[in-house]
């Protein structure tokens, strides 16, 4: 269509875009517009008369037709005119800025790598566009991957970057290009973009210069056929034997209803493997995996999918994340209002889970409590916390059937903030006493609470009902449903079995077979932005105007500020163990406490939290290690002493202050440059005087990245907004041949006004020729000639 | 004590009162049956003939607290056959039926409000006392025409269940509850009593339900019963249940005596009529030291708690009586709020 268009009007249309049209007749245009108005009456005058055999219409066509021919005619004799402001040839400079990315070392779009079009084209030894570039421009080039820097030509390219940085190499050519009269900046590279700072930000200033940027796309936009390990989500710390249902998204191509292996490997040992039958191409396939991790300390998890004999990209299966498994034993209060069968059996349920250590505060009479698992005598001497400072010191808080009005206003409040400000994990169960039934309505619980309450029973004993619970489809894949014993774990249980009753042997058999819990609280809506993750269908109810087969929520949480609550409205899970209908050796109510208790706990903040601002840094790239410090009422502190332990890989150590950020209460800063590859361990404590605050830790890994393999298609739609956004053009290595031309035009840099005539554009000839051949032939049908 | 003295004021205003409707209870030889929340109880079935009995009298092994010196000789082999899950074999090779038709039909009309498969249970606790096949008729249940695991049934568990109800903020069911040992619905109930298991007789399925019940996360708290012969039997029984995992002594710093009240010795605790008038406390002469002891499980859980030679039962049954000494009834209330609480939350 281009070509076309610049046959007809003799110039490319950018050319018309970027300049401007006008009229260079010398003769006055109200002249010649009465001049031609006067030809135009002689025209329609001359037709008017009627003669001959032609009729009105006839008539009418034919002085149309001759009236439009001249007003073409006369549009010639204007002399119209393409003004373009061109540069000025060798006044004016090119920043050229090659990729210098890993992924250009992938197949192009013939049979090359893409390298090959860089190396070709702007190598040492030249090539008709650097030639044509040349002779008015002069070239800087930029090699660019997570860093920018000038190089003589493509000659001085590694293809090794482990990152495309594109925003950070506009910035530092744009930059250093200043202060010269800059036309334009050409970027050659496939747009895998992957450096995190947002295009946005390096657009801006280029707009506001009235830069252009020009962008040569290298490769194909879909690699074919190829299997890509897409997203991996992993919390950065886990504890300590804790079940992680981690689900890991495949795409491909070209290879639709192929079964591959997800495999997770910590280390030398394989802990995970999931076979997974692929969808249609571009389709992402979601596969859950279940992994334990059992060894402390940082732990370098491997997903992959093994290659395939002809994919097109091989490093594209492969995703290594790092975890911190933290060895230590979570604390979570657990207050009951009366005694409960539930105690006992949770505390038996994670009895052999060192990592959890429920402290339970049990109402045993009015005014009276047993204590159990309390560190020393003065733990919970006074019954439930009175202050903050002595509830925030756990981790989880259960609260079990118990009344609102046991606790004051202030004990109200402080259970949720337990979760907003603290960052705790708040569970509550159902019971007689629990939720409306509870008197919770209209307190501070009410707002802190992922589900919305109905309006009490008058006898909590009427609403009783039995649900037969199943997980939603968001619960399938959560960690607490989880209740299947993994392949070792089966492998453990105890042998023979001591009775006769099977085992589920999957996860829907698992919940299928579970036998219905009962509840007291009526609890039917979630709150916008809660999850449920449970929900149960009344299956026996004692009042008969409750409905059977009604939907209840049996699971639910929702963030709640820094921390998580969740909502368990059922009373008596301790069924799923002591049930008739469940083996003894049936691990699934043990499984359940445990995955719901050390979810509960899951990345709750201690008084210092320390993280990297990224996991994965190249060796000598800069990080920031930030580290949030909170004092024992989790407020923040901005006066602390602050002290890293920086660890490197090869067990060097190295004392580091950490300095107040000014502009975010109680966050110090630390920059580090590692260098050594490996992972790298940072110990933060904190202080203030002689009280301590608290201790962190967390880890990074130096080293290469394989980000540059995934999606690493041509990335065409960002090249083009990239062009679009600054005035300048895409190309591929088919079309690229244009860019001398266009970059004459783009108007930035030295620049000169360039006149060409468009009067003699083939399109004005052809069109008059056809108005009066039209004409012609008309009056030829019509028997007038 | 000054916990002991004031329960006991709380326990004797809440029985004095007359609170406890006692559904007629009858007097313990009286062999009437007593009728309570329109359900009955009917000790009519025929106890064990002397060959059943006989099958129980050759020496078991056993085992009783240290605070008695006593022997333990070779497992018979009716022992190793319940185990196997055979029948017992009475004289001359006979098979001898052990089936109570007392036990089921007081189970059947008794527990069938809440123990079917599917029925609700609204209420948090439900003091379940064990139905089990025995060799003798319960104290004062007729003249033997009952059943070892009914004694003192209904009134000391009613009564037991208002002091209960007054005492703790337990949400526990008001009537007395009794379940087979081999219902599977015994598992809708984790606290277990049971008495008089010196003449128990179990069935191999009531064994093998015992042991999946207590397995499975079920406490078991055993009363009244007395003597070397009755720990014997019971011990036996424990065994077949339980092989290899011994009766063991409960020392007195163990939560269990503690749980809600402080409990610093262990006191015998009489049937009614005797601790009075120089009536001595025990039973027999071989029954004069009354001891607490227990069967842990692998991981060090308390599944079965004895008293052994004491009688909180008829304590608990004869609170509000002139007669009763107050000081056994609020012993006896306070031992078993903290043998339930106990259990519940262990």
């Amino acid at each position: 269509m281009e070509s076309i268009f610049t046959f007809l009007f003799k110039y490319r249309p950018l050319l018309f875009e970027e300049g401007e049209v006008v009229f260079a007749t010398p003769w006055p245009v109200a002249l010649l517009l009465v001049g031609a108005a006067a030809v135009a009456i002689a025209a329609v005058v001359t037709y008017a008369p009627e003669s001959g055999k032609a009729s009105p219409t006839d008539r009418a066509i034919l002085a149309t037709l001759r009236l439009v021919a001249l007003g073409v005619l006369a549009f010639v004799l204007l002399q119209p005119t393409l003004v373009l402001t061109s540069v000025v040839a060798q006044r004016n400079f090119v920043g050229v800025l090659l990729d210098d990315s890993r992924s250009m070392q992938l197949p192009g779009t013939d049979d090359g790598a893409r390298r090959d079009f860089v190396t070709g084209t702007f190598g040492p030894e030249g090539s008709d566009l650097v030639t044509a570039l040349g002779e008015r421009f002069s070239l800087r080039y930029f090699r660019f991957s997570s860093d920018a820097s000038r190089v003589g030509d493509a000659d001085g390219m590694t293809w090794n970057g482990t990152r495309t940085d594109l925003a950070g190499a506009l910035d530092r050519a744009r930059e250093e290009l200043s202060s010269v009269p800059l036309s334009g900046l050409v970027v050659v590279s496939d747009g895998a973009d992957n450096g995190g700072t947002p295009l946005a930000e390096a657009l801006v200033p280029l707009q506001a210069a009235s830069i252009p940027v020009f962008t040569v796309g290298l490769g194909e936009e879909a690699m074919e056929p190829d299997v890509q390990l897409g997203r991996v989500e992993l919390p950065r710390s886990v504890l300590q034997g804790s079940s992680l249902a981690v689900d890991v998204v495949v795409t491909h191509r070209g290879y639709r209803g192929r079964t591959v292996e997800v495999v997770v490997e910590d280390g030398n040992r394989r802990v995970a493997q999931e076979s997974v039958v692929l969808r249609g191409d571009d389709e992402p396939t979601i596969v859950p995996v279940r992994i334990t991790l059992e060894e402390p300390g940082a732990r370098r998890l491997r997903f992959h999918v093994p290659r395939i004999e002809d994919e097109a990209v091989a490093q594209n299966n492969t995703r290594d994340l790092l975890v911190d498994v933290r060895e230590r034993r979570e604390k979570i209060l657990y207050f009951e209002g009366e005694p409960r069968h539930e105690v006992g059996f949770i505390r038996r349920a994670i009895q052999e889970d060192e990592n959890l250590q429920l402290v339970v505060l049990q109402q045993t009479a009015e005014g009276k409590f047993a204590r159990f698992n309390v560190d020393d005598g003065d733990e919970l001497a006074s019954g439930f916390p009175r202050t903050r400072e002595e509830l925030f010191q756990y981790r989880g808080l259960i609260i079990g059937s118990v009344q609102a009005s046991f606790f004051t206003q202030d004990q109200l409040a402080m259970i949720g903030e337990f979760a907003s400000r603290r960052g705790g994990g708040v569970l509550f169960l159902g019971g007689r006493l629990s939720f409306a039934e509870g008197g919770y309505a209209r307190t501070a619980i009410e707002d802190a609470l992922p589900v919305l309450l109905e309006d009490a029973a008058p006898d909590a004993r009427a609403a009783f009902s039995s649900i037969a619970v199943r997980p939603t489809n968001a619960g399938l894949s959560h960690p607490i449903a989880q209740i299947l014993p993994s392949a070792p774990e089966a492998e453990a249980a105890p042998t023979p079995r001591r009775d006769s009753i099977p085992l589920p042997a999957t996860l829907d058999d698992a919940w299928n077979t579970l036998p219905p819990l009962s509840t007291m609280n009526r609890i039917v809506r979630a709150k916008p932005g809660a999850t449920t993750l449970l929900t149960g269908r009344v299956v026996d109810a004692l009042a008969p105007t409750t409905q059977i087969d009604e939907e209840r929520i049996v699971l639910a949480h929702h963030r709640y500020g820094r921390g998580t609550v969740i909502a368990f409205p059922v009373q008596d899970v301790w069924t799923w163990q002591m049930h008739a209908a469940i083996a003894i050796d049936d691990q699934r109510h043990e499984l359940l406490w445990q995955q719901l208790l050390r979810w509960l706990v899951d990345g709750v903040p201690d008084a210092v939290e320390v993280e990297p601002d990224r996991e994965r840094v190249e060796p000598g790239e800069a990080l920031r290690v930030r580290a949030t410090v909170l004092d024992s009422a989790y407020l923040e502190v901005n006066s602390a002493e602050v002290r890293a332990t920086v660890t490197s890989p090869t067990g060097e150590t190295r004392t580091e202050n950490l300095t107040w950020t000014v502009d975010e209460d109680g966050v110090y800063e630390l920059l580090l440059a590692p260098d050594i590859l490996g992972t790298w361990q940072v110990d933060v404590g904190a202080s203030s005087g002689e009280l301590a605050l608290g201790a962190g830790t967390t880890f990074f890994e130096v080293g290469p990245s394989d980000d540059e393999y995934f999606d690493a298609g041509r990335r065409t739609a960002l090249l083009e907004r990239l062009a679009d956004e600054t005035g300048g053009r895409f190309y591929t290595p088919e079309t690229v041949s244009d860019l001398p031309e266009d970059l004459r035009f783009t108007g930035a840099g030295v620049t000169l006004t360039e006149e060409r005539d468009l009067w003699d554009a083939p399109f004005f000839f052809l069109l008059l020729v056809g108005l009066v051949g039209a004409e012609w032939g008309f009056r030829r049908v019509r028997g007038m000639v | 004590m000054r916990t002991l003295t004031s329960t006991g004021l709380a326990i004797a205003v809440v029985l004095l009162a007359g609170s406890v409707d006692t559904g007629g209870a009858a007097p313990p030889d009286s062999g009437v049956v007593p009728r309570v929340g329109g359900t009955s109880f009917d000790g009519d079935a025929p106890s064990l003939t002397a060959a059943e009995l006989a099958v129980r009298s050759p020496v078991v092994s056993f085992r009783v607290p240290s605070s008695l010196a006593m022997a333990s000789t070779s497992e018979p082999e009716w022992i190793a056959r319940m185990a196997d899950g055979a029948p017992s074999i009475g004289e001359g090779g006979t098979r001898v039926p052990l089936r109570s038709a007392a036990v089921e039909d007081v189970a059947d009309a008794r527990v069938a409000r809440f123990s079917q498969e599917g029925a609700l249970t609204p209420y948090e606790f439900y003091f379940t006392r064990a139905a089990y096949s025995g060799s003798r008729g319960g104290w004062g249940r007729g003249g033997g025409r009952g059943q070892a695991w009914a004694t003192d049934f209904p009134k000391a568990d009613q009564q037991f269940m208002v002091v209960l109800r007054r005492l703790t903020s337990l949400d526990a069911y008001p009537d007395e509850n009794a379940v087979l040992l081999n219902d599977p619905a015994i598992r809708r109930f984790p606290f277990l009593y049971a008495l008089e298991v010196g003449y128990m007789n179990l069935r191999p399925e009531e064994i093998s339900g015992l042991r999946d019940y207590l397995d499975a996360g079920g406490f078991l708290m055993v009363d009244d019963f007395w003597g070397v012969a009755e720990w014997r039997n019971f011990e036996a029984h424990m065994a077949v249940v339980f092989p290899g995992r011994p009766i063991q002594d409960i020392p007195l710093d163990h939560p269990l005596f503690d749980m809600v009240y402080d409990i610093d010795e262990v006191l015998q605790v009489p049937a009614r009529g005797r601790g009075i008038y120089g009536i001595p406390t025990w039973e027999r002469p071989d029954a004069t030291v009354p001891t607490v002891s227990g069967i842990f499980d692998d991981r060090g859980r308390l599944m079965v708690v004895v008293n052994w030679n004491t009688d909180l039962g008829d304590a608990w049954e004869w609170a509000e009586a002139p007669d009763y000494p107050v000081e056994y009834s609020t012993y006896a209330f306070q031992v078993g709020v903290n043998t339930i609480v106990y259990g519940m939350s262990h």
